[in-house]
């Protein structure tokens, strides 16, 4: 209990650090972005544009003033939550409107994907762990090796060609917003969320693995056998509940690469999320929808961050 | 917090995140949007390659996705037939009554998608509109040289140009043009801004709902003149890598693709779940050179690289034989196509390009910098020529991978050496040489200028006569293959993939698509 009577000045700390950090992120990817080649104007107004045409479009983006003054711009309507509207991908639509639509399928899809790489690495990381040195073990830590060297955009298209064209099972293409309905959604993301889970699944089944042995050869275990307590009581109370502590921090450190790695696989799967409209964005020098998304990305992860700290404090008090 | 509290919450994850995995299999999923199956009536047809669609304004559109869906919501004065001759579209007839007056008789009875009447009168507005240089339209050089527009009788339009200009026919027609009819009521009534979400023409399909970057949902227009469509719905996915759109039709997800990738072409065609459509595209692909300034400057560089590639290796490694090599800029589909003249300088001769070599101020070991851009087969273009004329020749050609955006915005600063490049769907020989290598040409970031070229494009214009006109174009394209002020390479093929139940889609080689979705029937 004493843990809730905290004093609050390191949690105020920490916000007003996340906020610096949002804020230099922002400043980042604005001048970043503006400092590089490209033009929106070329996006939005092809190749063919006079320079009457693109001087006009310039002025009614207001990509005509100062920089520091289209920062200010951008920061003060952010701050309302005002992002402004699509230039250049979706020509017109607010820009609140987009990272909304799009940021449950990125967060669904990582989510699923997290989840089975949970589930697939208490299997594999405990059944290897008990049989380490056996064949079964042989195979599991092997197809983490496979899991971890596999290229995402590769797995993806084996995964297609095997269950969804081979088998029949999935979709080959496309994803049902969970907005529209969850079990579809399950259904229609699951090819996806397996290529974004297989790398992480591998590497928490190496670390549960390597704890588990770790943990089986410690003293306190050899003691509680000699006592004669079960082997299931044994490593379900001491083995497990002790190699879980490196096990959550790894997942909370996978987190953080979580959104950023679902890029390529909502491109090749048509999942309407937001690394794929960032990318979009990015091409079409969309200033105002890639400062957004980006802002969203750095959020969650400093979100992401807090929660992964907590978390791994709560199971292990002695660390802070 | 407590040891048993802790583990309550292990256990709680565990079972959550087990439930998670399973539910997919568990529960009965009911399907909805745009990867459901369909209603009967519906067809699914994904604009593969692409995932940007920003406006459907014809007169706005610059992306050939955009044009895709506005071929099918709209319709042109005339259009393409299979054999890519001009016929009626929402003109009935035409007479040129002297080599600067066209004359057009607009087709009776045709309703816009919100009900209202064309008529000449929304003629006149749509092309002085694109003509308009507030409206900032991209394709507004192609009707430039129209001095005005007469309105005879609410059937009649006259279109009077400055000087006699042999391509207008071409560019009234429903391809990338941009003069595609629009309601001058609707358009002013919604303005601008909402017409270019959700646009009114007179073509079978209503863009009904539009999600950007996803998907574009077409609905029927029982009214449209040339006839109530077959199929009710069309759902447009908008499916950002060419390899998905091929999974998504073998998966039975779509119907039709707008492409296909190159490479899979051989193996798509032997299977028996989807029908692959294809034919020698109308577009170009070449190297563009700074004529300006570094070793691209000079002529005899220019030829010496040009002799040291292989473009029939590049139709094998690049196209995997999907297309044909070429010594010009124009596409053997076009029309005024000559027979291609394989000059020496277009001609892979390891010897003579060494020589030409020996002629220019520039040498072995020369450095260069080949920027590329977008999918890999534009990175493996510029993979081989690089390759190729650094064995032969002994330069130092490297690769510089970058986003088109910025590859273009660079070479029209002037703050390039070469790029791979590349234009499709044009279908006037004056979009192809005027744009790309007359010396105001806006395609033309070689900063190349030759007097000679230029009276021949400006004859090229002006010429009525087909016959005469084709002569006039052979000569600038034996003029490209002597100057090089682009290294020339090959013409694609275009592709569509089709269910086997899809009937009635007719492709042709400007890369159309929409514009058939009137006709298809879902056997």
């Amino acid at each position: 209990m004493a843990a809730i009577a905290i004093d609050l000045a390191p949690a105020a700390r920490r916000l007003g650090g996340m906020v610096l950090i949002a804020f230099l992120g922002a400043a980042l990817v604005f001048f970043v972005m503006r400092a590089g080649h490209g033009d929106p104007a070329l996006s939005a107004l092809g190749d063919q544009a006079t320079p009457e045409a693109i001087a006009a479009f310039r002025k009614l983006w207001g990509l005509d003033a100062p920089l520091i003054v289209q920062f200010w711009n951008w920061l003060s309507g952010a701050l309302t939550g005002n992002f402004g509207k699509s230039m250049t991908v979706a020509g017109g639509v607010p820009i609140a409107t987009l990272v909304g639509s799009r940021l449950p399928n990125t967060l669904f899809i990582g989510l699923y994907a997290m989840a089975i790489a949970v589930v697939i690495s208490l299997v594999a990381g405990t059944v290897s762990a008990l049989r380490h040195g056996r064949m079964i073990d042989s195979v599991a830590t092997g197809l983490a090796v496979l899991g971890i060297s596999m290229p995402d955009f590769w797995l993806s298209y084996v995964l297609v060609y095997a269950l969804a064209l081979g088998a029949g099972i999935f979709p080959s293409y496309g994803f049902i917003s969970p907005a529209e309905s969850l079990s579809g959604a399950f259904y229609s993301g699951f090819l996806p969320a397996l290529a974004v889970a297989a790398p992480m699944a591998a590497a928490f089944t190496r670390m549960l693995r390597t704890a588990l042995i770790e943990t089986l050869y410690r003293d306190h275990v050899r003691v509680a056998r000699s006592l004669g307590y079960s082997g299931a009581f044994i490593f379900l109370h001491y083995v497990f509940r002790n190699a879980l502590i490196p096990y959550v921090t790894v997942i909370g450190l996978q987190v953080r690469y979580l959104l950023g790695g679902t890029v390529v696989v909502e491109r090749i799967f048509g999942i309407p999320g937001i690394g794929a409209l960032m990318v979009d964005a990015a091409f079409g020098r969309d200033y105002g929808l890639v400062q957004a998304c980006a802002l969203t990305f750095l959020v969650c992860v400093l979100i992401v961050n807090f929660l992964v700290d907590s978390l791994c404090a709560a199971l292990n008090p002695r660390a802070t | 917090m407590s040891i048993k509290g802790t583990d309550f919450t292990r256990r709680e994850v565990l079972k959550l995140a087990a439930g998670a995995a399973t539910a997919g299999f568990a529960l009965p999923w009911t399907v909805g949007g745009a990867f459901a199956q369909p209603a009967a009536g519906t067809l699914r047809a994904g604009i593969a390659g692409f995932n940007v669609i920003n406006i459907l304004d014809p007169a706005k559109a610059t992306l050939i996705p955009e044009f895709y869906v506005i071929y099918g919501a709209f319709n042109a004065l005339l259009k393409f037939n299979a054999k890519m001759e001009l016929v009626p579209d929402l003109a009935e007839s035409f007479k040129v009554l002297n080599s600067t007056t066209l004359e057009f008789k607009l087709r009776r009875g045709v309703k816009f998608q919100d009900g209202s009447d064309f008529s000449a009168d929304d003629v006149k507005f749509t092309i002085e509109r694109v003509a308009d240089e507030k409206t900032a339209a991209p394709n507004r050089s192609k009707v430039a040289a129209i001095q005005s527009i007469q309105i005879a009788d609410p059937l009649t339009v006259r279109i009077v140009t400055k000087a006699p200009f042999a391509p207008l026919l071409n560019y009234l027609t429903n391809t990338r043009t941009g003069t595609q009819i629009v309601s001058r009521t609707s358009l002013n009534a919604m303005g601008e801004a909402a017409f270019g979400r959700k646009p009114v023409g007179t073509g079978p399909f209503i863009i009904k709902d539009w999600k950007s970057g996803e998907s574009i949902e077409l609905t029927a227009f029982p009214g449209a003149f040339s006839g109530a469509p077959k199929v009710g719905r069309v759902l447009c996915p908008l499916i950002a890598e060419e390899s998905s759109g091929m999974t998504a039709i073998l998966g039975n997800q779509v119907d039709l693709t707008s492409t296909a990738p190159f490479a899979d072409i051989g193996s798509l065609e032997k299977r028996p779940e989807v029908k692959v459509l294809k034919q020698a595209g109308l577009n170009t692909r070449y190297i563009a050179v700074n004529n300006k300034k570094g070793p691209f400057s000079d002529v005899h560089f220019r030829r010496a690289v040009s002799m040291a590639f292989d473009r029939e290796v590049l139709v094998k490694a690049v196209l995997f034989g999907e297309g044909v090599a070429i010594p010009g800029v124009l596409p053997p589909a076009l029309w005024a196509d000559p027979k291609p003249v394989w000059g020496e300088y277009v001609t892979f001769n390891p010897e003579k390009a060494r020589a030409e070599l020996a002629k220019s101020a520039f040498r072995a070991g020369t450095e260069a910098t080949l920027l590329v851009w977008g999918s890999n087969w534009w990175r493996r273009m510029g993979e081989i020529v690089a390759g190729q004329a650094n064995q032969v020749l002994g330069t130092k050609i490297t690769l510089q991978a970058t986003d088109f955006n910025t590859a273009y915005s660079r070479a029209k600063a002037g703050d390039y050496d070469a790029m791979v490049m590349g234009w499709l769907g044009f279908v006037d020989p004056d979009e192809y040489l005027g744009e790309i290598v007359g010396s105001k040409g806006f395609r033309n970031v070689h900063f190349y200028g030759s007097q000679k070229m230029d009276d021949l494009l400006e004859r090229g214009r002006t010429e009525i006569d087909p016959v005469k006109r084709k002569a006039v174009y052979a000569e600038a394209e034996r003029l490209v293959a002597e100057d090089l002020p682009v290294l020339p390479c090959f013409c694609s093929n275009i592709h569509n993939l089709l269910r086997p139940n899809v009937k009635g889609f007719v492709q042709l080689p400007y890369s159309n698509f929409a514009d058939q979705f009137g006709t298809i029937e879902l056997g």
